[in-house]
């Protein structure tokens, strides 16, 4: 092993891939790893919905080629869960029982998608549009022109429908909660947003709270969702939107705050000095309103992942935000985030 | 020996006998080219008139030599054979035998070829009592190459390779053919040449590994150890008591090396190699009988 | 290269105790009846027993191949710390497949995940757990891995139930039915899994006209002795020939024929030429410190022109070398070893189809020619598998022999007689009128010891002359054009095993652009001059790439036909890899050379 310091990654998304290439900008000697609990390389997720447009190769995905990793010498360990962080021994312990050390970590899992907990059982009919791999399932499963109904929707799940719209198929949100998530929509906001769905052409309805989803496979849909008031919805596809939730269990023995996220300062940095997090995991203080908030959307989450990588670098940047959460609705009477602004 | 007068014994007469026998049917048309006095005479000698007194065809023989003076003693015998190389007659005869168990398959050589360079060969010959006949021609020296030490050469002989002497023990080769399993062994001298004679026809009839010693004087290169004057007062017939199925017994006669007791020293009837070769493909499930029935046609 | 439909190359890594070489034979076994084409090559530790590292190859295709490609699809872990070496030869996009859930905690970099390269797709899963809840034992965990491989790769499951239940007919039942189950328990999971893969089985090629037999280059050669109707086999164990002898000894006692272990080489080969002698197809085989020894013996199977085969798995040498290591430096050995001017025939096989068809072929060769024939194999060959489909309607001559007519009465049979073909008319022991002695003393037509100078320099010319005959033997390719036609700017000359992969890289050459042609040689001995030279005359440059450190073959094409040739010489022990050979292509063809994948 080099004596050169170990700077680990937990997380293989926009936020840990740009902050290992501010890390290897800045220092050509340490060893870089990232830890990526998914089988793939970098690849962009916001580009998803293309799957339903043809684009059905990873490949096409990838933000990077594979040399990018070796030639920048960085080590991407894949399919690899981090069960638990030991960090008085500056130890990663994997769920393969490989331990690996670290002399400075960033934690940068993200969130995984949120299910309430009266749809968990059924998880198994639902799909969820996450990854690569989800975005396939149910791309296969979903006939031409088939039906979607999407419980919650979320900004990611409308940005999903809104390409399923364009492609020709047929889409039923059904709104909750979390729906424009992560916007916080007020009560009166709400009609005038859903309204403008209505106007890109995705049926809205509000039959109340989902009871179950049922498997009618072998009938005319595979799917029929059914309300606590006696309602159906038949569906091809199920797909549950409601918001990320940030990963962070495996960090409870870690010695760091937590409150949903991790808690950093505006520099990024956890309760413990060699530990950072970026992304969709971490909640900033914000002295403004004295409280820790969380940052989303593409734009944020790379500036998190810039920044924490300068300080562990030895600098002393804060986090400031240049998005304006603001949902809009555009003069043809659709919406539009900045969460789902991309460029690569 | 009693001093009574013999019949006068009459050249045309003894030549027709001999021709009658049919002993020379079994001698080629090439002269031996062996020293004057050499034993080998009396050992080409006992093989044409064991081969012809045991009623062989000529060309269901095959005589296997190596390297020494033994070497062209196929040439001067009118049946198959293969003059092959130093040390190596025993495997070749295997390899002639394992072909073709009609042949009878006659090996000769001396002691360099057979417990100098070829004495690896002698156990497995002997272990797998492979059905050949093995006449072993001890002068304690190396004739063909002019008189260098051989593996049964004495103690503080002098040779071209031991000019001071040689100061190594001799092998005993009848006592490590017998702790090999050779299933016949017998010794004969070649100044007693009806006795050597009849030695080699019973080693041609035993079914199995057959090793005859020869005991035989280099007149050459040799004139003061290992001589016919010697040899004549040392060697003796086996004791009439001698129980040739005793491989014990036939050891404490094989050590006696100063008073070499001639005659058959041990024999044993025992699958032979090719007998071992059918069972293990009769248990293989090949229907050997038929092979043989077929081979017969 | 491109493979027309399927090409797929699955590695499996373990301890000897991990079940990898099975494995790999199902795999192989259950592909062949599947109708693929299999090529396959398993590496075994040099230690009797242990843990040592097993690496079991095999690639799948549609259509026939001739080599193991340098690139692997698919990589399965049984044990990390075998596998982990193995990792970089995975293609990108390949898949590499370990369990994580192993037994024991691990130190960092010990686990085959850290170790990946970032193209290729790791597939975890918990192997150990999942033969543990089919079987209730871990010692399913190969054939979890192996069913894994199938469900992802859509390989049909029901020719590796009919192959699990074959291999294990003669143990309990529950071994067949413990083995299926954990076979299921992975096919399952791998065929619920996302193949990341753009590769994956395609449908098997049509069916072939004939049976398939899946053979490895050592049991090729025991099927052509055996299709030769072979009558006694003498040998003596030694790596990597001694399965030949293993399976010999099996086989021949079953058809009535007669197989013996003898006590070393020198008496193997004596034996094999007394039988031969005595008129019946014998034949060892033997590695290259067995075949200095019976270099003596070749003399006098020559001098005496009796025949001989000796098969010759060549090994990593000098002296003991590397036993269980593959090379190609015994072929001066077998084309000039001995004393004396002692010409012989050496074929060397290309492929497993080759050794069968080589080993047939030697036995008429030897017995037409009546010398000794060595046929040449290495061991990748000799333990690779392939499946080879041959006619039922090729078969060999059951007597190649030029037998003697009986001489009038009152003439003496001429062993050795001059006839226009040099071939004299042989008789053999137990033939009336036939009675002669032959032997390694130079000698006259009727066999007598003869050193006269005109008698040495007549028979000498004999001997040397009846093996040019040997060039237009019936019923084998002796040299064979692969590639573009007319001149090219790199031909590649290659022998033995090593004409596999420089196929492959005359392939991949001329899909870069480069126009070139590749030449197998058959027959090393005698040289096959005309051909040879011919195809020299269309190359810019010539190229002899060969498992040796000094270019054995490439001294004897220059040497023999008196031009340069470009050599490329290695000995790694393993077979030469078809980027070297590629490199080396593009380098004569003034093309830059490319970094080895």
């Amino acid at each position: 092993m080099s004596s050169a310091p170990h700077l680990v990654i937990i997380g293989n998304g926009v936020a840990g891939n740009r902050a290992a290439e501010i890390l290897r900008e800045k220092d050509k000697d340490c060893r870089i790893s990232i830890i990526s609990a998914g089988p793939l390389l970098f690849y962009n997720r916001y580009e998803l919905p293309d799957v339903f447009k043809g684009r059905q190769d990873w490949r096409d995905y990838l933000e990077n080629p594979p040399e990018y990793f070796s030639d920048n010498n960085i080590t991407l360990r894949r399919r690899s869960i981090v069960a638990d962080v030991d960090t008085e021994r500056r130890k990663l312990v994997l769920a393969h029982r490989e331990e690996v050390g670290f002399d400075q970590l960033l934690v940068a899992t993200g969130g995984a998608g949120y299910l309430p907990e009266r749809l968990q059982e059924t998880a198994s009919l639902t799909h969820q549009f996450t990854t690569y791999r989800s975005a396939m399932k149910m791309y296969k499963a979903l006939p031409k022109g088939g039906r979607v109904v999407m419980l919650g929707g979320d900004m990611i799940g409308l940005d999903l429908a809104r390409t399923l719209i364009e492609t020709g198929y047929q889409v039923t949100v059904v709104p909750g909660d979390r729906t424009f998530w992560p916007h916080e929509i007020s009560a009166e906001d709400r009609p005038k947003y859903l309204a403008a769905l209505e106007t890109m052409g995705i049926e809205v309805i509000n039959h109340g709270e989902v009871e179950r989803i049922e498997d009618t496979s072998g009938g005319a849909t595979a799917r029929r969702v059914v309300f606590v008031s006696g309602e159906t919805v038949s569906a091809d596809v199920v797909v549950t939107q409601y918001g990320l939730a940030p990963m962070v269990d495996f960090m409870s023995t870690a010695g760091v705050d937590i409150e949903r996220g991790l808690l950093v300062n505006p520099q990024l940095k956890t309760t413990r000095d060699e530990i950072y997090a970026a992304g969709d995991v971490c909640q900033i203080w914000e002295q403004e309103s004295n409280g820790y908030r969380f940052y989303y959307g593409w734009r944020n989450v790379r500036k998190m992942g810039e920044i924490s990588a300068r300080n562990m670098m030895g600098a002393d940047v804060p986090f400031e935000t240049e998005v304006d959460e603001q949902l809009i609705i555009k003069d043809d009477g659709s919406i539009d985030s900045p969460f789902w602004e991309y460029s690569a | 020996m009693t001093a009574e007068l013999k019949e006068p014994v009459y050249l045309e007469e003894k030549l027709k006998d001999i021709q009658d026998s049919g002993r020379l049917d079994f001698r080629s048309g090439s002269l031996p080219t062996w020293c004057p006095g050499c034993g080998y005479y009396s050992m080409t000698e006992g093989v044409t008139n064991s081969l012809n007194e045991l009623g062989l065809k000529n060309e269901n023989v095959v005589c296997v030599s190596g390297i020494g003076c033994a070497s062209r003693f196929p040439f001067f015998v009118d049946v198959y054979g293969f003059h092959t190389l130093h040390g190596r007659t025993l495997p070749v005869a295997t390899g002639i035998k394992t072909a073709n168990d009609d042949l009878t398959v006659v090996v000769v050589g001396g002691d360099g070829d057979g417990f100098a360079i070829g004495g690896g060969h002698i156990p497995h010959a002997a272990k797998r009592n492979v059905d050949i006949t093995y006449l072993l021609f001890d002068n304690g020296i190396y004739g063909l190459t002019k008189g260098q030490t051989s593996p049964t050469s004495s103690m503080g002989f002098k040779t071209s390779t031991t000019p001071y002497e040689n100061r190594e023990q001799p092998l005993k080769p009848l006592m490590m053919v017998l702790s090999y399993g050779a299933s016949w062994v017998g010794q004969a001298y070649a100044g007693h040449q009806h006795h050597l004679a009849g030695m080699i026809k019973k080693a041609i009839a035993h079914r199995g590994f057959s090793y005859l010693h020869i005991l035989s004087p280099c007149v050459t290169f040799d004139k003061t150890d290992m001589t016919y004057q010697n040899m004549n007062m040392a060697v003796r017939p086996l004791p009439e008591d001698h129980d040739s199925s005793d491989q014990m017994a036939a050891m404490i006669e094989a050590g006696k090396t100063d008073a070499p007791g001639l005659g058959v020293l041990f024999e044993e009837i025992r699958p032979t190699l090719s007998d071992n070769l059918d069972a293990i493909a009769t248990s293989a499930g090949a229907d050997i009988k038929a092979k043989t029935a077929q081979a017969a046609e | 290269m491109t493979i027309n439909g399927t090409d797929l190359q699955i590695a499996f890594c373990g301890s000897a105790g991990d079940g990898t070489i099975a494995v790999g034979d199902i795999l192989k076994q259950a592909m062949a009846m599947a109708g693929y084409r299999v090529i396959a090559f398993d590496q075994y530790p040099a230690e009797i027993r242990g843990f040592g590292k097993c690496v079991s190859r095999t690639r799948v295709t549609g259509e026939q191949v001739y080599s193991m490609k340098q690139q692997t699809d698919i990589l399965v872990s049984l044990d990390d710390s075998h596998a982990i070496p193995h990792a970089s030869e995975v293609r990108d996009f390949g898949a590499v497949i370990y369990d994580n859930a192993p037994m024991s905690l691990m130190m960092e970099g010990e686990h085959i995940s850290g170790h990946l390269q970032p193209g290729q797709i790791p597939y975890a899963l918990p192997i150990r757990e999942i033969s543990e809840r089919a079987t209730g034992s871990n010692r399913g965990r190969n054939m979890v891995a192996l069913g894994f491989v199938a469900g992802l790769y859509g390989l049909q499951q029901d020719v590796f139930h009919t192959i699990i239940a074959r291999k294990f007919k003669t143990k309990p039942a529950a071994v067949t039915k413990d083995n299926t189950a954990a076979f299921d328990a992975g096919f399952d999971l791998g065929a619920g899994e996302f193949l990341f893969d753009e590769v994956s089985i395609g449908a098997p090629p049509a069916k072939a006209k004939h049976e398939a037999r899946m053979l490895s280059g050592n049991s090729a050669v025991v099927e052509g002795c055996l299709d030769a109707g072979i009558e006694a086999y003498f040998g003596y164990p030694i790596t990597p020939a001694t399965t030949i002898m293993e399976r010999l000894v099996t086989e021949m006692p079953k058809r009535g024929k007669r197989a013996l272990q003898t006590e070393d080489e020198i008496s193997a080969i004596a034996a094999t030429i007394g039988a031969g002698y005595a008129g019946v197809r014998s034949a060892t085989a033997t590695s290259g410190p067995g075949l200095a020894l019976m270099a003596e013996m070749l003399g006098l199977s020559v001098m005496a022109e009796v025949p001989s085969v000796i098969f010759v798995s060549q090994r990593g040498g000098p002296s003991t070398g590397m036993p269980t290591k593959t090379e190609q430096s015994d072929l001066n050995l077998a084309v000039f070893g001995g004393s004396g001017d002692a010409q012989r025939i050496v074929l060397a096989p290309t492929n497993v189809e080759g050794c069968w068809r080589c080993a047939g072929k030697a036995f008429e060769m030897a017995e037409r020619y009546q010398t000794p024939v060595i046929v040449l194999l290495d061991l990748y060959l000799s333990n690779r598998y392939e499946t080879v489909i041959v006619s039922p309607d090729e078969r060999f001559e059951a007597s190649s022999s030029k037998a003697m007519v009986p001489a009038k009465s009152g003439e003496k049979y001429q062993r050795f007689a001059k006839t226009d073909d040099g071939i004299s008319p042989r008789a053999i022991p137990g033939q009336a009128g036939g009675i002669h002695t032959v032997t390694g003393l130079e000698h006259n037509d009727l066999g007598r010891p003869s050193d006269q100078a005109n008698i040495h320099m007549d028979m000498s010319e004999k001997r040397h002359n009846k093996l040019s005959k040997a060039v237009d033997h019936p019923g084998i390719t002796i040299t064979k054009r692969f590639g573009d036609e007319g001149d090219v700017e790199v031909g590649i000359l290659a022998w033995g095993s090593t004409f596999g992969e420089s196929l492959e890289a005359m392939m991949l050459a001329r899909d870069e652009g480069i126009k070139c042609a590749a030449m197998k040689v058959v027959m090393m001995s005698p040289l096959p001059e005309q051909p040879i030279s011919e195809f020299m005359d269309s190359a810019n440059e010539v190229l002899l790439p060969e498992l040796n450190y000094e270019g054995q073959f490439a001294g004897i094409v220059s040497g023999t036909l008196g031009r340069p040739v470009n050599r490329l010489n290695m000995v790694p022990g393993t077979p030469m890899r078809v980027d070297d050979i590629l490199n080396e292509i593009r380098r004569l063809a003034g093309r830059e050379a490319k970094d080895a994948a």
